[in-house]
């Protein structure tokens, strides 16, 4: 052992206190907008629009919950939301065994080239402007395929289900094999079982991904009663932008009525954010264990 | 030669079903990733619906040099790289610091909250976000604002209005949703650093600083590298879904990027040619990036990406 000078201890003590209060305090930080939202969706339009609203909810009420359920839109946006999600997902996990396998068998002949095929498409990224021409052109307009069929799989995720593959042990394979499954046992039998961590990663990441999207939704998705809920947030949260862009020309008196009240656009975020609330403590563990895992190259 | 030809074959036979797993991967690669690549030439061409991207007329570099010679190009460009430049600058270091003190921190229960209230802005929709920090940067009813006003009696600041302050909110927003997440592999690879370093730094009487300065920064070197050219190599590419959703008419002369742009001028207006050869232009800056970038990183003795 060694003898540590009380002056020093001091100090560290210190540190480490500050350490502690520091990272405290961002977390806070993290946490407070998501926090503002809740207790604005809970608080009275007029207290928003004072800016009396802070930390707690001032005049509670859950008028904002109450008209968005009496509008009914809100409920099938969500509806289509948890359908593309669920699909996308569904077929992006799909598609992505059937890519990891394969190319994560050394034997695969002209395997490289197959590589060199796919990995090209990471590096060389096309604009919107043809993927829109090529996606209109299939006349996928106004159908969910326009956001599934482009997205089907991730190549960088595949990557990192193709590099834990590689990781399991050839032996496993290779008596199944002389026990005379074919590809598709052992891969469905053997493999996937002992994949169950980076499946469950990868479908949270894939999942998260849909659930979030917006763009591609505002690009192909113009029919209203198939629009998602990120899409109706985005058309809430851009007529604020016009009210900015409108304020002193005189026109407020019209832009008020077609406003969407401070509280009504905060309850929809947190309707739209509930699910990945209560999933998140489930979430978390999984989604560390898919970065270290994508982290680790082949 | 004739032997070599009939064990190939006797392989694909062998592995066939390897090869039908991988029919549709390969079908999705060519029909949404190469096909949109052979879409770029209307580049090249006047792009009209009716005749089609082979049936519309060559310009040649028609829509490059009005690309070029536009005052917009360069507002974009420079737009893209000034974000780029901060979200960098700032944005590089914070999840590094924040590393530092979660791996200085010994009750794991802290700790693991923490990370965990850090990584949750990560997992949130742009569009959210976005609602949420334009809500709360609001001149009349913000609460940064309203702090401002009653507490340091100053004017509202337009934040999202103003094109002094839109780029320092957009950087933020973007630290605020990334940062927590970043830190997922520095403290991996703090982790994985021998314990006795620090045994050692302890009985040379090194305090906590210099034990964070002279073991675990240098343990983490070779992450920092990776990650720091890894991004290097997106110079041109901005959050699309960020930008999109923050910015306004207002303030588009700092805020219109290149992929905002493209999407506006493109997709609302029809110019479909002018826009892809802008986006032409930008693949191929994107390219050449990843491409030198993974030289440099291999020339370093660094693993590259490929």
């Amino acid at each position: 052992m060694y003898i540590q000078n009380p002056i020093h201890m001091l100090w560290s003590r210190a540190g480490t206190a500050a350490n502690y209060v520091m990272l405290g305090v961002f977390s806070l930080a993290a946490l407070y907008p998501l926090w503002y939202v809740i207790v604005s969706s809970f608080s009275s339009s007029r207290a928003i629009t004072a800016g009396e609203v802070s930390l707690w909810p001032v005049e509670f009420n859950a008028q904002a919950y109450l008209r968005l359920f009496d509008d009914g839109q809100l409920f099938v946006a969500m509806g289509n939301t948890i359908v593309v999600t669920l699909v996308g997902t569904l077929l992006n996990m799909v598609l992505t065994t059937l890519a990891a396998y394969p190319l994560s068998r050394k034997r695969l002949q002209g395997r490289n080239f197959l590589l060199m095929f796919i990995i090209f498409t990471m590096l060389f990224t096309t604009g919107i402007i043809p993927n829109f021409i090529l996606v209109k052109s299939l006349g996928l307009m106004n159908s969910y395929w326009a956001l599934w069929l482009p997205a089907l799989l991730s190549t960088y995720n595949m990557f990192v289900m193709k590099t834990f593959m590689e990781g399991l042990p050839d032996e496993i394979e290779e008596s199944a094999a002389i026990d005379g499954a074919g590809d598709w046992r052992i891969l469905l039998q053997i493999i996937l079982p002992l994949c169950k961590p980076i499946m469950a990663a990868l479908s949270l990441f894939y999942a998260v991904g849909w659930w979030n999207s917006y763009f591609n939704v505002l690009l192909y998705i113009t029919q209203s009663n198939l629009q998602t809920l990120t899409l109706k947030l985005y058309q809430m949260i851009l007529q604020v932008n016009q009210s900015l862009l409108n304020n002193g020309t005189g026109s407020e008196g019209v832009d008020q009525i077609m406003l969407t009240p401070e509280g009504i656009k905060a309850a929809a975020i947190v309707i739209a954010v509930t699910p990945i609330l209560i999933l998140y403590p489930f979430l978390q563990k999984h989604f560390v264990k898919g970065v270290l895992i994508g982290s680790v190259k082949g | 030669m004739k032997d070599q030809r009939s064990t190939f074959r006797h392989r694909f036979i062998l592995d066939r079903h390897l090869y039908l797993m991988l029919l549709p991967v390969i079908l999705f690669y060519f029909v949404f990733k190469y096909a949109p690549m052979v879409g770029e030439i209307i580049a090249f061409k006047d792009y009209r619906l009716g005749d089609g991207i082979f049936g519309s007329p060559w310009v040649g570099f028609k829509h490059f040099e009005s690309l070029f010679g536009s005052i917009d190009f360069w507002r974009v460009l420079r737009n893209t790289l000034v974000l780029n430049v901060y979200s960098l600058v700032f944005g590089f270091p914070v999840p590094i610091v924040l590393a530092l003190l979660l791996n200085e921190v010994r009750k794991e229960w802290y700790k693991r909250t923490v990370q965990n209230l850090l990584y949750l802005p990560h997992f949130i929709s742009w569009v959210i976000l976005g609602g949420i920090f334009i809500a709360i940067l609001s001149p009349s009813t913000g609460i940064v604002n309203t702090v401002l006003v009653n507490v340091f009696g100053i004017e509202p600041i337009y934040f999202m209005a103003d094109s002094r302050w839109w780029p320092v909110a957009y950087t933020v927003s973007g630290i605020w949703r990334e940062a927590g997440w970043g830190t997922i592999l520095y403290l991996a690879a703090m982790a994985s650093i021998d314990p006795q370093l620090y045994e050692a730094a302890k009985i040379d009487g090194a305090s906590k600083l210099r034990q964070m300065w002279h073991i675990t920064l240098p343990g983490i070197r070779s992450t920092i590298a990776i990650l720091l050219v890894l991004r290097m190599g997106s110079m041109l590419d901005v959050g699309l879904e960020q930008t999109l959703i923050l910015q306004n008419q207002s303030v588009l002369d700092v805020a219109d990027v290149i992929s905002t742009y493209v999407y506006r001028v493109g997709l609302q207006n029809m110019s479909y040619s002018y826009t892809t050869a802008l986006g032409l232009f930008q693949s191929l800056v994107s390219f050449i990036l990843v491409v030198s970038v993974n030289r440099l990183t291999r020339a370093f003795g660094e693993r590259g990406l490929w």
